[in-house]
């Protein structure tokens, strides 16, 4: 069953057209990276989803329902939105940023309710941030403070979970733990995850579809390993691309100008594992 | 998770600053330039043969400018919070969209125009403040508003200019203008409190208590707000509606309490500061506790503002600063550790 459709898509800003009859599904529970080159419209396409850009022609519907059709409230118990982590003027803690995701649930009265509380607790187990609950945003790492940001989209208890490149500007345990996170929440949780990321190796060990946008307004949808095929990636991101294996999984290694030795490559890695 | 706000201990907190706000009135009701006694004051209130004097200083002169002082108080310091929320940033006061030079271009104009009627018992000068304030402030919403999605730094740029443009045309009437007149304007710009009748009072009041009571019912958007329109967008905030009403209540009685009491100002800026230095940022408690101690602060200033140079007065804007800056400096550095705000 899909749960987001996107029909005939096209966005412009004022004169640079992004995106052009861009048409696919997700299917719920499922996890769909979307990889392309800067400037294609993968954070375009992420606003879009979630309304907070409107298209030029074309629709979405989440469940069924076009995503005009909601209300603010209504959308915001539908789609979570978790972008690049950054520390806000003012100093709120990890609690206070974790319930602030209640606010499209609170009453007139405006407070949470036991079972909002149980909910925002929960969440800050699951993303193992609960230690440092009563700390202020700009205390923690970013690795930490992305963790809180996926917690606050987590106790918002939607369906789908947007997300607009979680692992940028963290170091490789925490890029690997935020996609185990997200997987789990796949898995345990039953979220449908959509990610923006440039770090298609590390997405595609966990993502189940991929779509790959190129800055010409071409894109390709399907499985993860059809769509990252080598000859794709250097047509889309038109880089010269070594791409190997270790196991199962495919990995490309983006070689430059001035990259040493680069005409004896093996497209195999054994040669590395043979030490 | 036992740090978190709940309604309960919300209430505990307005409670006890209400508290803190009462006995701040009723000590500066007693103290001024002529000492009064509550027995007097009350004690001989039921004869009718001799003046009371010291009934008709606290009735008619302590207790009317003590209110005001309240409501001048707790309207600026809601607002601050509310256009630092709006702004998301730290250094956003009141006056910052303009309303200040606005008010006052509305004020010298009214005096270089010589008008002398009253409307419903206010001078030309307060009212043509009140519409100079609210003009200029939907100007630069206006003005804004045409700068793009993120139009916090078009809003800001617009105030700023604004604000330069009206003050130097204020000084350009203040040049021209002959300089007894000039004076009364020059002493109203640098805040003043005098002494209202009920009427006034009951009506600024009505209004203040409105304004904070209707902000307080949008705290919660306004949480998310100040902290990025974006996600406030994606966790269910009708953004444009909220801001444009948050703006509009807190431009509202910003211009009440210009037209009231001239421009005060530090209130507006470091009250919503200190509250949250202490208390932390959640607007459901940063606002109503915000009006409750900037109201005291403005009473106590005020008290202070009479009786230092006494039988002289001096205007309160003066006083503010010099008695709530060194105290803001020590909660700075006292809760700074704490709350990582300005830390990093």
């Amino acid at each position: 069953m899909s749960i987001i459709k996107v029909s005939s898509l096209s966005f412009r800003y004022s004169d640079v057209e992004v995106l052009r009859d861009l048409s696919f599904e997700v299917q719920a529970q499922s996890f769909l990276t979307i990889a392309g080159p800067n400037g294609a419209g993968k954070s375009t396409l992420l606003n879009l989803l979630c309304r907070t850009l409107r298209p030029k022609s074309g629709s979405v519907s989440i469940d069924s329902i076009a995503i005009d059709s909601y209300s603010t409230k209504a959308l915001a118990r539908k789609v979570a939105v978790v972008r690049q982590e950054f520390i806000p003027v003012f100093g709120f803690t990890v609690v206070e940023t974790v319930s602030m995701a209640r606010t499209p649930y609170l009453d007139a009265f405006g407070f949470e309710t036991n079972a909002d509380r149980k909910i925002v607790a929960d969440a800050l187990e699951m993303t193992d941030t609960a230690q440092f609950a009563s700390r202020a945003l700009a205390e923690l790492s970013a690795g930490e403070r992305q963790r809180v940001f996926i917690a606050r989209a987590l106790a918002q208890d939607t369906a789908i979970l947007l997300l607009d490149e979680p692992t940028s500007f963290l170091d490789l345990k925490h890029q690997v733990g935020i996609y185990d996170l997200l997987k789990r929440l796949q898995l345990e949780k039953a979220k449908t995850i959509v990610a923006v990321t440039h770090d298609i190796n590390l997405a595609a060990q966990y993502c189940d579809e991929a779509l790959l946008i190129g800055a010409d307004n071409s894109y390709h949808i399907g499985k993860a390993r059809d769509v990252f095929s080598p000859q794709q990636i250097e047509k889309v991101f038109s880089v010269r691309a070594f791409a190997g294996r270790v196991g199962q999984e495919k990995f490309f290694l983006p070689l430059g100008k001035f990259a040493k030795d680069t005409g004896i490559i093996t497209t195999d890695s054994n040669s590395s594992r043979q030490k | 998770m036992t740090n978190l706000l709940t309604a309960r201990k919300l209430a505990a907190r307005i409670a006890l600053a209400f508290v803190v706000l009462v006995v701040v009135m009723f000590v500066c009701s007693l103290i001024g330039a002529e000492s009064i006694s509550l027995k007097a004051v009350f004690g001989r209130a039921g004869s009718q043969q001799t003046v009371n004097t010291d009934y008709e200083i606290f009735v008619h002169v302590r207790v009317p400018r003590i209110i005001l002082a309240c409501l001048v108080g707790a309207a600026l310091a809601c607002s601050g919070v509310v256009f630092q929320a709006l702004l998301r940033n730290p250094l956003a006061d009141p006056y910052i969209l303009g309303i200040s030079s606005g008010a006052g271009l509305g004020a010298i104009i009214a005096v270089i125009s010589g008008f002398t009627w009253t409307l419903w018992g206010r001078s030309p000068i307060a009212v043509f403040a009140f519409a100079g304030a609210l003009g200029t402030v939907w100007l630069v919403w206006f003005i804004g508003r045409f700068t793009g999605r993120s139009h916090v730094t078009g809003l800001l740029l617009a105030g700023v200019v604004v604000n330069a443009f009206f003050s130097s045309v204020i000084m350009f009437l203040t040049s021209i203008a002959k300089s007894d007149r000039v004076f009364s304007t020059i002493f109203w710009l640098m805040g003043n409190m005098t002494e209202e009748d009920f009427f006034v009072l009951w009506v600024g009041a009505g209004c203040v208590v409105a304004g904070v009571l209707a902000l307080f019912y949008i705290s919660p958007q306004l949480n998310a707000i100040s902290f990025s329109e974006d996600d406030a967008r994606t966790m269910g905030v009708n953004t444009a509606r909220t801001q444009m009403l948050a703006f509009a209540i807190a431009a509202a009685i910003t211009a009440v309490a210009v037209s009231l009491s001239g421009l005060i100002g530090f209130v507006g800026l470091v009250i919503p500061h200190a509250v949250r230095l202490v208390f932390g940022p959640d607007h459901r408690q940063l606002l109503p506790l915000s009006a409750i101690i900037g109201g005291a602060f403005l009473v106590a200033a005020d008290t202070i503002a009479r009786i230092i140079v006494a039988p002289a007065q001096l205007p309160v804007g003066v006083i503010t600063a010099i008695v709530g800056g060194p105290f803001f400096l020590v909660l700075l550095v006292k809760y700074t550790h704490k709350v990582g705000w300005l830390g990093k």
